[in-house]
């Protein structure tokens, strides 16, 4: 077999798994694109809704407007660790890993296919969400930006998934990261709030999370406002996606707690 | 001194493999074993010889050190083409959930960089064989344990590999399906497929394999022609040749 010859069947294999994926995300939306629809619908009509009211406005945009940019972000981010994580975790636990372990893909190709049906997963709530909003919204100011930004967070956090499903022995320490690391840095990543409003330390504390550039980045993409440069906020999270599936690959390529 | 051989002549070539898992247990002790392309090789040990270690050295489910195992040459270690010549059915039945009999089968030719008509196509063709079709749209929970490893096997085969690999693949299995495993596999043999079976049904090694190795502790302690092996053992049958090299 040539070296084409096998990147070609590699190729394939790669999609293979990708469908295979994408697959388990379609075929149960009811709990894997369902329920983070709803969560957000929920935040956008409480928060945006019945507080909106008496909040009204925050640094110059209505506070709907305001919270949307951070809830996709949420929603993208929540929803790519949950599905990269619980779908690996699942194959691992159940043992037909086996069958990717054992097929001729590189350690990437199999991050990459894990990470694609945590693409569909989370880019898929975060666009029906939006589109449920559009009507309560002003129109995005800068769509590229928004995909841009939503794409990186979906990166970070699916090959952060990744990274947990591999980790993950029992289902009590893959939603124990979810709960404990990524909800909580979701939610003081300035998404219903601006760090400008805040007074030292948590100003700059909240400039040390991660979600806060993505954040950022969207409701820049959506509103023209920022408080970083946007430049700055997507090189931030470039980074973070690189070094995040940097290191999903390298402990894939290791066979760490997926090979004895 | 180790003879050098050509490593492309043999389906399998192990070389002074070591294996420790992280609890201490030594798996594989310097072991080495070489199998020729076109051989049906028996591995007969006790539990916890190393059986099923050595398989998941070769096909990529167990961590080894480099240029220690060559498959038709190519460093199981490393080389990802050696994975594409390999074909395994584990022990233990793990079957993807979320796809039905003939989609685990074509999956995983897929897997293997069969393009999706020639995967699903041979997929049919497996379901066939091993008399799934009727079950060809069942999801693997709800077949019966002989048809799940009737499938094991079947998507052993689906990406046509060159060394094929059985760990224990008629444990459990009714003597009936037993028996038509055999005939199948000896017709894949005679196909020139290379098979190397572990099993503990010391009959089923002498009615198949024509090379067979008594590993213990990690070890191959002898190889050879299952006559050869009651010739230098003793006893009548290859049977008595393990109990007395197990001894």
């Amino acid at each position: 077999m040539s070296v084409a010859e096998l990147r070609v069947r590699q190729r394939r294999g790669t999609i293979a798994l990708v469908s295979r994926e994408v697959r388990r995300v379609l075929s149960l939306w009811t709990q894997t694109i369902l329920p983070a629809v709803i969560t957000g619908w929920l935040f956008l009509a409480v928060f945006g809704g019945a507080l909106g009211g008496r909040i009204r406005q925050i640094e110059g945009l209505d506070y709907l407007d305001f919270i949307l940019p951070g809830l996709l972000v949420m929603t993208v981010a929540s929803q790519s660790v949950a599905n990269a994580s619980t779908s690996l975790f699942q194959a691992k636990n159940e043992g037909y890993i086996e069958d990717v372990l054992t097929a001729p893909l590189s350690a990437w190709q199999i991050v990459a296919a894990y990470m694609a049906g945590a693409f569909v997963r989370a880019l898929t709530a975060a666009l029906i969400i939006a589109i449920g909003a559009a009507p309560f919204t002003g129109a995005i100011d800068r769509p590229l930006v928004v995909a841009v930004a939503l794409l990186l967070a979906a990166l970070v956090f699916s090959a952060l998934g990744t990274i947990i499903g591999v980790w993950a022995d029992t289902f009590d320490q893959h939603s124990f990261v979810t709960s404990i690391v990524v909800t909580p840095l979701a939610l003081v990543g300035g998404v219903f709030y601006s760090a400008q409003m805040l007074g030292e330390p948590w100003s700059t504390l909240t400039k040390l999370d991660p979600i806060y550039y993505l954040v950022d980045a969207t409701r820049f993409g959506f509103t023209s406002f920022n408080e970083t440069p946007v430049g700055l906020s997507l090189g931030v999270a470039a980074l973070a996606a690189a070094a995040s599936f940097a290191a999903a690959a390298t402990i894939v390529a290791r066979g760490w707690r997926l090979k004895p | 001194m180790a003879v050098e051989l050509n490593r492309t002549h043999a389906a399998l070539r192990v070389e002074r493999l070591t294996k420790i898992y992280s609890d201490g247990t030594r798996a594989l002790d310097a072991l080495s074993v070489e199998i020729a392309a076109g051989s049906f090789f028996g591995l007969l040990g006790p539990n916890g010889a190393g059986k099923t270690t050595l398989i998941g050295a070769i096909s990529g489910l167990v961590r080894i050190a480099h240029s220690r195992a060559f498959v038709f040459g190519h460093d199981s270690a490393w080389d990802l083409e050696a994975r594409a010549l390999v074909g395994v059915a584990p022990q233990d039945v793990h079957l993807d959930r979320f796809l039905t009999a003939r989609e685990v089968l074509a999956f995983h030719g897929r897997y293997f960089g069969m393009p999706r008509l020639e995967a699903t196509r041979r997929a049919d063709e497996l379901l066939e064989t091993f008399d799934l079709q009727a079950k060809a749209d069942t999801k693997p929970n709800r077949l019966s344990g002989g048809m799940r490893r009737r499938l094991l096997i079947a998507r052993a085969l689906v990406h046509q590999p060159r060394l094929l690999v059985l760990d224990e693949p008629t444990a459990g299995v009714d003597l009936e399906l037993r028996y038509e495993l055999w005939r199948y596999l000896r017709r894949l043999h005679g196909q020139g497929l290379t098979v190397l079976l572990t099993t503990h049904y010391i009959e089923e090694a002498e009615a198949l394999c024509d090379r067979v190795g008594f590993i213990r502790e990690g070890r191959i302690i002898d190889e050879g022609a299952p006559q050869q092996l009651v010739d230098r053992h003793g006893g009548d049958r290859l049977e008595d040749a393990y109990v007395e090299a197990m001894r």
